[in-house]
């Protein structure tokens, strides 16, 4: 292992546990979000309130040093508001753009779904092209760019679920659930929160993470892992519980979600395990469940596919 | 009790029908010609009720329905052939059970007899003809079939496009095999078994009558009767006289020959001069006897073939394909200088009591010349002089035809001249025959070699004068000289021009027909006729000491077995499974080690641990093991599979 790549990995290794300090008990999802940042994803985060979906994402952009903002949305929440507006200047006589918050790093869209869809589409455009038209000119967004997007469960009242083909700009869906006895205890116990994200330190720059993002890119990938892919991939078209399957975009963030997985657990090339990892949280928001296992949670589909292909 | 409920259909067939219809229509295509209009109508009925009943959801019609239809089906066939074996007969009960059957289609199986039905079909159609479109319409049927097949057995939301990519794979993988039996499968001079061909259907060219009372149609068809080849020179247009038989007997009405003599006359008296004429002659199946020769035949390489007694060609089999051989001619002949009078007599004879004024007219005319040749001038001149008009469209004659003819219609074609002048001739005491043969032949620019149609049918006379033997006489061209010098077509071709005021569409036409007429002619040469003769010639060159059918067939079943393996072996390269990964190999050696198999979907880090609690294995060992694999397959660290093949060995 090169010099370099050993400081690469001491950084993540740092950036996981400075993570894990904060978002208790969440090891796997903290994993998983590095990964989608290192795959170049965007994130969404899928769970009731107060689950630390927010701190989450604010660490995350504590830790990796990113200009953060943070966007609430709610119902009369306007595109403006989101890209910001061109305010006339009296002193210049001029119109003078005002960036709006999405000109950060790393945009935090809070319960995104409670939003209507003029407003998501406005997120979720400057997602796809990293860059904002506003009053016909076009401005690029800073570099890396992130949105990690929360969201309530659709099921809850007053909400705009995002459409299906709109979770396709997510790279992956986490779901954080609820911490376990003894999380749950330090989180009473301890610290407030917010006071520890304030104390905490960058292990990395804008400009690391780029190259951490290259690096992630050239992880080894066997031609028998490119095969599980495609094996997973079609049986998610062929099963009987699902309406729509993996389309090929879905495999290709399939294989980049693994790949950043396999560069942040170190391993030589991408594992059975990396592909296992990513397979829920890449695949559970692009699937189509067919109407009869309507009750089946992604997750559970996303299990039972991978319990029915053998790994090559 | 069960009600017994008409099945509906459930609409599963809606995607594979289509391509099963079309398939059994093309199969059909061929056949539509030769059958009787109701079982093309009845096809299109049941197609169009059955796709409607996919369509609608309806139920398929009741056995009673269908068993009513069948019987009728069948009838119809008995009724329209009176018999039920031969091609005619046996495609239409093909037809009409593709037709019902398709009324009772529920399913897939049904569909593989439909499709079997469909192949069928496209077999029995080379039984009724084998032209140059034969063998792309045979490859079409089959592709087409094939993607039905496909369609119907194969994975459903396979695309259009790869079920026909695959059903030409298909038929293309048939192509070699198809070649070596083609080439090797023996080839038996005489038909290997008799298939009863349409007889229904008649017998085309000439017959052996001749009425000229009623109207022809032989001379309206442009079918090919015969191709020629010439080795050296062409004849020139008025000695393009094709013999075919020999006309003697007349009742007043009809002339006609004997039945084919099927023994070789004796000592026929021939005496040949001139230069001779050496030609290929590609003869067409007419199913009948009489071989046409360019007149007049002295040497020919078609066995069983024989020379009768009015120096025609008759074969023992009857021409039922087609056929090649050289033949040699001489322009200038004399036959049967001498005749005996009870001969001479037999060549005399007509009914005195009919055609009365035919005989006057010859006796005075006789009278008048003197000698017997100088009569045959006079009576070809007063043909030629008089208002006699050459049509193809001759009113009727009634009772005394040839006086009808002479003195009252006077328009006809060869056999009214033929059948007057060789009455006239009679009448005076001249002896005098018809000859039924073609005349005339077109000489094909592209193909070198001359074509004779059906439409060059002739008739004409010989006249037997004492000492020079028989002499041919033509009497139409004393009335129509363009019809011998240019021919039939080209005669007719001058019609139409001046009819449509230019002659390029027709000439174009006619160009176009030549070259496709070229085109059939080569393929008939080496496709068509590849007979035994020329597939022994082919064997010999192929290296083949003493061609037989034994060894040809050895030679078959070798390159067949040869050719199945090599494509079965090219297959299964193509298709063979992935080659096991080393390390995949050491890995599964290892969890037979551990004793519990992995699960589907464990990954080998999941395995480990599950192995770990279970096995007698150390559980470093087992780590260590699942880490080296890991790295050796999916880290394409080659430095893995050693470690992976040492730890292998310590759990030993």
């Amino acid at each position: 292992m090169s010099t370099e790549a050993v400081t690469q990995q001491a950084t993540l290794d740092a950036a996981v546990q400075q993570l894990g300090n904060i978002v208790l008990g969440k090891q796997a999802q903290i994993e998983l979000a590095l990964a989608c940042l290192l795959a170049r994803g965007h994130l969404l985060i899928e769970d009731l309130p107060g689950l630390g979906k927010t701190i989450l994402a604010q660490s995350l952009a504590r830790v990796l040093d990113l200009s953060f903002s943070r966007i609430q949305f709610t119902s009369d929440l306007l595109p403006a508001d989101i890209v910001g507006v061109s305010v006339f200047n009296k002193g210049s006589g001029e119109f003078e753009f005002q960036p709006g918050p999405v000109f950060a790093q790393l945009v935090l869209a809070d319960e995104v779904n409670r939003a209507t869809p003029k407003a998501q589409s406005a997120l979720l455009e400057a997602m796809e092209e990293q860059q904002v038209s506003v009053d016909g000119k076009t401005r690029t967004l800073p570099e890396p760019f992130f949105v990690v997007a929360t969201q309530n469960p659709a099921d809850q009242i007053g909400t705009f679920p995002l459409p299906e083909s709109q979770m396709d700009r997510f790279l992956m869906r986490l779901e954080l659930g609820y911490p376990n006895a003894a999380d749950e205890r330090e989180i009473i116990t301890g610290d407030d929160r917010r006071t520890m994200l304030t104390e905490m330190n960058a292990v990395t720059s804008p400009a690391t993470l780029l190259e951490l993002q290259r690096a992630a890119r050239r992880v080894h990938m066997s031609d028998a892992i490119v095969d599980y892919i495609q094996a997973l991939v079609r049986q998610t078209r062929e099963s009987a519980e699902i309406e729509v399957g993996l389309s090929p975009r879905g495999a290709q963030a399939l294989a980049l979600a693994a790949r950043a997985l396999a560069f942040l657990r170190k391993h030589p090339g991408v594992f059975p395990d990396d592909v296992q990892a990513v397979f829920p949280p890449v695949a559970g928001h692009r699937l189509k469940p067919a109407s009869a296992a309507n009750r089946r949670k992604p997750n559970e589909l996303c299990q039972h596919v991978l319990d029915s292909v053998a790994i090559p | 009790m069960k009600l017994a409920k008409p099945r509906r259909s459930d609409g599963s067939l809606l995607s594979s029908l289509p391509w099963t219809l079309a398939a059994l229509a093309f199969a059909l295509l061929p056949h539509l010609r030769y059958l009787p209009f109701w079982i093309g109508a009845s096809f299109l009925a049941c197609a169009g009720w059955r796709m409607l009943i996919e369509r609608r959801r309806m139920a398929l019609p009741p056995t009673w329905l269908r068993a009513t239809l069948a019987l009728g089906g069948f009838l119809g066939v008995l009724g329209t052939y009176q018999m039920i074996s031969g091609v005619g007969p046996g495609s239409a009960l093909l037809a009409i059970m593709a037709s019902l059957k398709l009324l009772e289609t529920r399913q897939r199986r049904d569909q593989f007899v439909l499709l079997f039905i469909a192949i069928f079909l496209v077999m029995s159609a080379l039984l009724r003809e084998q032209y140059l479109w034969s063998l792309p319409y045979l490859v079409a049927a089959l592709v087409l079939t094939m993607t039905a097949w496909l369609r119907m057995s194969g994975d459903p939301g396979e695309s259009t496009r790869a079920s026909f990519a695959i059903g030409t794979r298909l038929v293309a993988y048939a192509v070699p095999l198809a070649a070596v039996m083609w080439v090797f499968f023996p080839r038996i001079s005489v038909p290997f078994w008799a298939v009863p061909i349409d007889t229904g259907s008649g017998t085309t060219g000439l017959s052996n009558h001749m009425s000229p009372g009623d109207i022809s149609s032989l001379s309206q068809s442009g079918a090919v009767a015969f191709r020629v080849r010439f080795e050296d020179r062409v004849p020139a247009p008025r000695e393009r006289y094709w013999r075919a038989m020999v006309l003697y007997n007349f009742d007043g009405r009809n002339w006609s020959g004997n039945e084919p003599l099927l023994s070789q006359a004796r000592n026929l008296q021939i005496d040949v001069g001139g230069e001779p004429l050496r030609y290929e002659m590609i003869l067409e199946p007419n199913r009948q006897h009489w071989v046409p020769a360019l007149e007049l035949v002295q040497g020919w390489e078609l066995s069983n073939t024989v020379m009768g007694r009015t120096f025609e060609l008759t074969r023992v089999y009857p021409i039922d394909q087609r056929i090649s051989f050289t033949m040699t001619s001489y322009p200038t002949y004399r036959i049967e200088p001498e005749l005996s009078m009870s001969v001479q007599g037999w060549y005399l004879r007509f009914p005195h009591e009919q055609n009365p004024q035919t005989s006057t007219l010859a006796l005075a005319m006789f009278r008048q010349a003197g000698s017997p040749e100088r009569y045959v001038d006079a009576v070809l001149s007063y043909f030629h002089e008089q208002d006699f008009y050459y049509s193809l469209q001759p009113p009727a004659l009634g009772s005394n035809p040839v006086d009808r003819f002479l003195f009252d219609t006077r328009k006809g074609f060869c056999e009214h001249f033929a059948s007057a002048f060789t009455l006239m001739m009679r009448a005076a005491g001249v002896p005098a025959r018809v000859v039924l043969g073609y005349q005339g032949g077109e000489v094909n620019p592209l193909g070198g070699y001359m074509i004779v149609r059906q439409s060059d049918a002739h008739a004409w006379s010989e006249v037997w004068f004492q000492g020079r033997g028989w002499i041919r006489v033509d009497p139409t061209a004393a009335v129509a000289p363009e019809r011998i010098e240019l021919g039939y077509t080209d005669s007719l071709l001058d019609g139409a021009a001046t009819a449509w005021g230019g002659g390029t569409p027709s000439e174009f036409l006619h160009r176009i027909r030549l070259s496709l007429d070229a085109m059939n002619a080569r393929w008939n040469d080496w496709v068509l006729g590849y007979g035994p003769d020329r597939q022994t010639s082919v064997m010999e060159m192929l290296g083949m000491v003493n061609p037989g059918w034994r060894k040809m067939m050895l030679t078959l079943v070798t390159l067949v077995v040869t050719l199945t393996l090599i494509v079965s072996a090219l297959l299964m390269w193509r298709y063979r499974p992935p080659r096991p990964d080393r390390a995949r190999i050491l890995y599964r050696r290892f969890t037979k080690r551990v004793g519990i198999e992995p699960a589907l979907g464990e990954t080998p880090r999941n395995y480990a641990n599950r192995a770990q609690q279970v096995s007698a294995l150390s559980a470093t060992a087992i780590h260590a093991t699942t880490d080296a694999y890991l790295a050796a397959r999916y880290g394409g660290d080659a430095a893995a599979m050693l470690r992976l093949e040492k730890s292998l060995k310590t759990l030993r």
